[in-house]
């Protein structure tokens, strides 16, 4: 029988806080992207097309939609005889039972589900990124350097460095230094958040690390510091490409923006490569006389009456007559009335915006819904909302509830 | 219905749609962005709650297989019953040829298929008409009835030229048919078979043995009109938006029909969705330059020139400059910039390089055939 080389762990437990209503009802990872994807397609996607088959989904914020979304795994090829996908929430344990503490530790949790494949390595991904990559390079990589972790790493702008977990690597790409957002970056080599252990190694210091009572129980803070202090082999992997965390709604904007530049920053239009996604069972959309399109993205199930600028419009839309629709992201399943106008703004799924609103009107006022969430002049309005005939909300709104 | 079985006849015979189905049955034709028109009747089997359904299939069938496969896509893949292809049984005759031909040779060939299986009914439809509905009325129409033969008819207007083409029936006021017209040049009534039958599968099995003893060839002539006095048959009228293709004509207006919003909606958006093979394409991207108006447009385009009154299929490329007006476009094909095209189908994966020019009358659009590059 063909042996599970490599087991995925994707960690999508996060809230997502700073994402504000977009994920007050959902994990991140569920969250829409691109018109008809979410956000974890990225990651199952590039499992699936790098062979990697086995796949465990950890899960503990609002995973009641997100694990609906992923089913059986049949969207991403991942119905398997052997391994697929599976969601794994926190669970009862003879002696205790604990929510998951940080990353390492829902790992730890999971060593049973693991154990059980017997793998030679476990790839741990986070569930909210959007990029492509071929994991099954990285794990030849580690392979070949006989490593106990292999870390993917990024090239970013020296100035932006702070931000983000930085290595620093020898010539033969071994880690000699990790830090957590230094302030003083001796590199600009930054994680991904993209992980290859040898399971055996990884175990033992899950073991270690759960026995720390001082620990975060977190994979950047604990475990890698861990490992580089007691030597073991780590290899920073080198990463060229699109590459873009989503977890802020000013980063969420602008990634769903990159898909309209022309050429588009990060190619969706790859047939090797495609991302998979439940595919809605909608008919093609329908432009009608008077609409207006330019420089957008449309989806399948839309209909569209009014004017869309630089826009992504997800399935099932509606957008009525003379409503214009500007650098904004609308959800699926949003109707939009007529005469609206919807300016720098992303409208959460299923919402229903009325005739003659205004959102994004900078002479609204301002502190209404100002959330400190919000900036760069994204407006924000959650999904299932309604929000009715003629009300103006200004750049920088967070709105919760429905407004008559 | 989970006692009802679903039979799909797909017929390439009586269909006149020149180079769109010389490579393809009719049910595998492209239609309405991203459908194939079998869609529809496999949809609307398995939205009634048929879970075994068998495609008895004659000629060209290769893309219909590449298209239905498991039946993954309308949940018919199933342990119990699922998705059977039934490929003509084909025979070799005395000089070594083979022979085969007419609907009940098909159905012959799956008789077997029709032993195997326990449901007590069997829907029989044809798999180019285009509809949204459930069996589940018609069926209970047929078990109230106590007809032998319930058929499925729409009331077409007088003037409907499919009428000359249609099977008629003649109804008496209990709903039971009286008479049979098949292909009449001016026919006296307007209902209108829309090519789907209920009937006990044990009567269906026994009909076809006879009918092939007798060396019968045709459904509605041999199987149907030939049992008028044996047996009760009754209609069913169906009311809602239904339409045959079997020409081009048809196939071009009934796409055209799409883009009307009502229609549309009643097809697609109601509580029958129509299933289809999913492609996992991109959303479709307008650059600066697209002009769009009254068109239905599938996922997977990059389009930058102008498209009116048109269907374009999943990943058709339209360059700047380069006018698409009343015509239909079907997947993967690329037309190139300064293209102008009006009232013309274009089959799949054909390439218009820039600058290029075709026109098709309003009664007759210009066909362009598969992988056709110019």
């Amino acid at each position: 029988m063909k042996k599970t080389e490599c087991v995925g762990m994707i960690l999508a437990g996060g809230q997502g806080s700073r994402l504000g209503v977009l994920t007050s009802k959902v994990a991140k990872p569920a969250v829409p992207f691109g018109g008809k994807y979410r956000i974890i397609d990225f990651a199952l996607s590039n499992c699936s097309h790098s062979g990697v088959e086995t796949i465990g989904v950890l899960t503990q914020y609002q995973p009641l939609e997100l694990n609906t979304y992923i089913g059986n795994g049949n969207a991403w090829d991942l119905d398997r005889n052997e391994g697929g996908v599976y969601v794994l929430p926190p669970y009862q344990k003879e002696d205790k039972n604990e929510w998951y503490k940080g990353t390492a530790n829902a790992i730890y949790q999971n060593i049973d589900f693991i154990d059980q494949y017997d793998p030679e390595y476990v790839l741990i991904l986070s569930g909210d990124h959007i990029y492509k990559m071929n994991y099954a390079k990285m794990i030849k990589f580690h392979r070949e350097n006989n490593a106990d972790a292999t870390i993917a790493v990024i090239e970013v702008p020296w100035e932006e460095a702070n931000r983000f977990g930085i290595m620093t690597a020898n010539q033969e790409r071994r880690i000699t230094e990790f830090a957590e957002k230094p302030k003083n970056p001796k590199s600009n080599l930054a994680s991904m958040g993209v992980y290859v252990f040898s399971w055996k190694s990884l175990k033992k210091y899950l073991v270690l690390d759960e026995k720390n009572p001082e620990s975060n129980n977190d994979f950047g803070q604990n475990v890698i510091p861990e490992m580089l202090a007691a030597n073991e082999r780590l290899f920073a992997y080198g990463y060229a490409g699109y590459w873009k965390d989503v977890g802020t709604i000013q980063s969420l904007w602008e990634a769903n923006m990159d898909l309209l530049l022309d050429p588009p920053a990060f190619n969706l239009y790859d047939s090797d490569w495609k991302i998979f996604s439940k595919n809605p069972v909608k008919p093609p959309h329908y432009v009608a006389e008077g609409a207006e399109l330019s420089n957008c993205c449309i989806t399948e199930g839309c209909d569209i009456y009014g004017t869309i600028r630089h826009s992504i419009i997800s399935e099932g839309v509606h957008v009525g007559k003379d409503s214009l629709v500007e650098d904004s992201i609308i959800f699926p399943g949003v109707s939009i009335g007529k005469n609206t106008k919807i300016k720098k703004a992303i409208i959460g799924t299923d919402a229903i915006i009325g005739d003659g609103v205004v959102i994004g009107d900078k002479k609204a006022d301002v502190e209404e819904y100002a959330n400190k969430y919000c900036s760069d002049g994204i407006s924000l309005i959650a999904g299932g909302i309604k929000i009715g005939k003629g009300i103006r909300i200004a750049p920088n709104s967070m709105v919760r509830r429905s407004i008559k | 219905m989970k006692d009802t079985m679903g039979i799909i006849l797909t017929r390439n015979q009586e269909v006149r749609l020149n180079e769109l189905t010389e490579i393809r049955d009719v049910s595998a034709l492209p239609f309405g962005g991203r459908y194939r028109l079998i869609d529809f009747v496999l949809s609307n089997m398995v939205n009634s709650g048929i879970i075994n359904v068998g495609i008895a299939t004659q000629f060209n069938y290769s893309s219909l297989m590449d298209h239905v496969g498991t039946g993954k896509p309308w949940d018919l893949n199933r342990k119990a019953y699922g998705l059977f292809f039934l490929p003509p049984q084909v025979r070799l005759d005395v000089r070594g040829g083979v022979s085969v031909s007419g609907d009940v040779d098909i159905l012959h060939g799956v008789l077997t298929y029709l032993h195997r299986s326990r449901q007590k009914y069997v829907v029989v439809a044809s798999g180019n008409v285009v509809c949204s509905m459930t069996f589940d009325a018609a069926l209970e129409a047929h078990k109230a009835s106590g007809a032998d033969i319930t058929v499925i008819y729409t009331n077409l207007a007088e003037n409907d030229e499919q009428l000359s083409r249609s099977t008629t029936y003649c109804i008496d006021d209990s709903g039971r048919v009286k008479n049979i017209y098949h292909n009449q040049p001016n026919p006296k009534y307007t209902a209108a078979g829309m090519d789907m039958y209920i009937i006990e599968r044990a009567l269906l099995q026994s009909l076809i043995e006879e009918a092939y003893a007798k060396g019968s060839h045709d459904f509605i002539t041999d199987i149907l009109a030939a049992n008028m006095n044996y047996y009760n048959i009754y209609a069913y009228r169906y009311d809602g938006f239904v339409s045959k293709v079997d020409s081009i004509r048809t196939y071009y207006n009934t796409s055209m029909n799409m883009l009307d919003t009502r229609i549309r909606h009643e097809l697609f958006e109601g509580s029958t969705p129509i299933y289809t093979k999913v492609k996992d394409q991109v959303p479709t991207k307008y650059l600066s330059n697209a002009k769009v108006k009254n068109s239905l447009i599938a996922d997977g385009c990059v389009i930058d020139g102008t498209v009116e009154n048109s269907i374009i299929f999943r990943g058709v490329h339209i360059g700047k400059d380069t006018v698409v007006k009343n015509s239909i476009v079907m997947q993967t094909t690329i037309i190139q910039d300064k293209c102008d095209l009006e009232n013309v189908v274009i089959d799949k994966e054909c390439t218009l390089r820039s600058g290029k020019r075709l026109i098709g009358q309003p009664n007759f659009p210009f066909i362009l055939p598969k992988r056709t590059l110019i």
